[in-house]
């Protein structure tokens, strides 16, 4: 392109038309180190609340902690990708959307579940009082059902959405292991956490971070 | 009867800057010239002309104290362009075998 006034053919015009669009379609990788990240810190979770249970033995904290220590990191990862990012396409901002929302629905159900145990827990308690069993409803068993079913959606959207396979795939194994986990012990539920933690997110994200560095380094090399 | 095609568009660099522009929200200039494999110096002057008749928005800011110009389409631009596409169409739907 060293001339600039360079007249087309109108069939010219076309193609270079549809070959800037396809160019700025697959001009952003994103980096996966945000899927990397949340996918170890819930899997790691689960698996030391699951041995917690296994081993009967407990932290000094509640494990569940890392989930809010792990934003500080996190806003640290958006801050230098949106530094890094070039072109900003109407898919980035539709995902910065979905996973914004997400984290605001992981919030609500917390503050939900945490609601709703406190109210039940006496309930449970004057049951058992009353009948000298257990109550058959215990809540918790119900809690990892409802994360998992959050966890697959945004998951799920962005594979579609992006067209990649693995967090696609990632989302519907959310949602199979959401099924499970409503008939399954809590120790089970737990291992079916981690165990989708680390295929919707952990896995994807070392697939877009090598893509990612994969398509730096072409890029680097045309550069020079 | 067609319609004549718009000269500001009817350039190699300028329609290449426009088709990377009506695909995304922003992009900043180092990606354009990336992308239309232009010197900066030739980039910045058809920027410039579209920039002119209102078709793109330019930002001229700092970003980590280094100076940073991000191009945006403006809807002049997108209108201009989806005229431009449809001129075409009927060039080509109703030329000469």
């Amino acid at each position: 392109m060293t001339q600039p006034e360079k007249n087309l053919t109108e069939k010219e015009s076309l193609d270079l038309i549809a070959k800037m669009i396809s160019q700025a379609k697959n001009s952003y990788h994103d980096t996966g180190r945000s899927a990397m990240l949340w996918g170890t810190v819930v899997a790691v979770c689960s698996l030391v609340k699951f041995t917690e249970i296994q081993l009967d033995y407990n932290l000094p904290f509640d494990i569940y902690w890392l989930t809010i220590l792990a934003i500080i990191p996190q806003i640290f990862i958006s801050r230098k990708e949106s530094k890094d990012r070039k072109v900003t396409t109407y898919d980035d901002i539709y995902m910065d959307y979905v996973w914004l929302g997400f984290g605001i629905c992981i919030g609500l159900m917390i503050l939900i579940v945490n609601t709703m145990g406190y109210h039940w827990q006496p309930v449970a308690e004057e049951y058992s009082k009353l009948s000298g069993k257990e109550s058959p409803f215990q809540l918790y068993e119900f809690v990892g059902p409802l994360f998992l079913v959050l966890y697959g959606m945004p998951t799920f959207i962005t594979g579609a959405a992006c067209k990649f396979r693995p967090m696609l795939w990632g989302g519907i194994i959310c949602w199979v292991c959401c099924v499970i986990t409503v008939f399954t012990p809590v120790k089970t539920d737990l291992l079916l956490i981690a165990f989708s933690a680390v295929f919707a997110w952990l896995i994807p994200g070392i697939i877009m971070e090598r893509d990612y560095r994969s398509a730096k380094k072409g890029l680097a090399q045309a550069n020079v | 009867m067609f319609k004549d095609l718009d000269p500001i568009l009817h350039s190699q660099l300028r329609l290449a800057v426009m088709s990377l522009l009506i695909s995304v929200k922003e992009a900043e200039f180092t990606f354009i010239r990336e992308k239309t494999n232009s010197t900066a110096g030739n980039l910045s002057v058809q920027v410039q002309k579209l920039k002119d008749a209102g078709y793109i928005d330019v930002i001229k800011q700092f970003k980590d104290n280094y100076p940073q110009t991000v191009c945006k389409i403006t809807k002049p631009g997108i209108r201009a362009f989806e005229e431009y596409v449809v001129s075409l169409q009927s060039y080509l739907g109703n030329g000469k075998p």
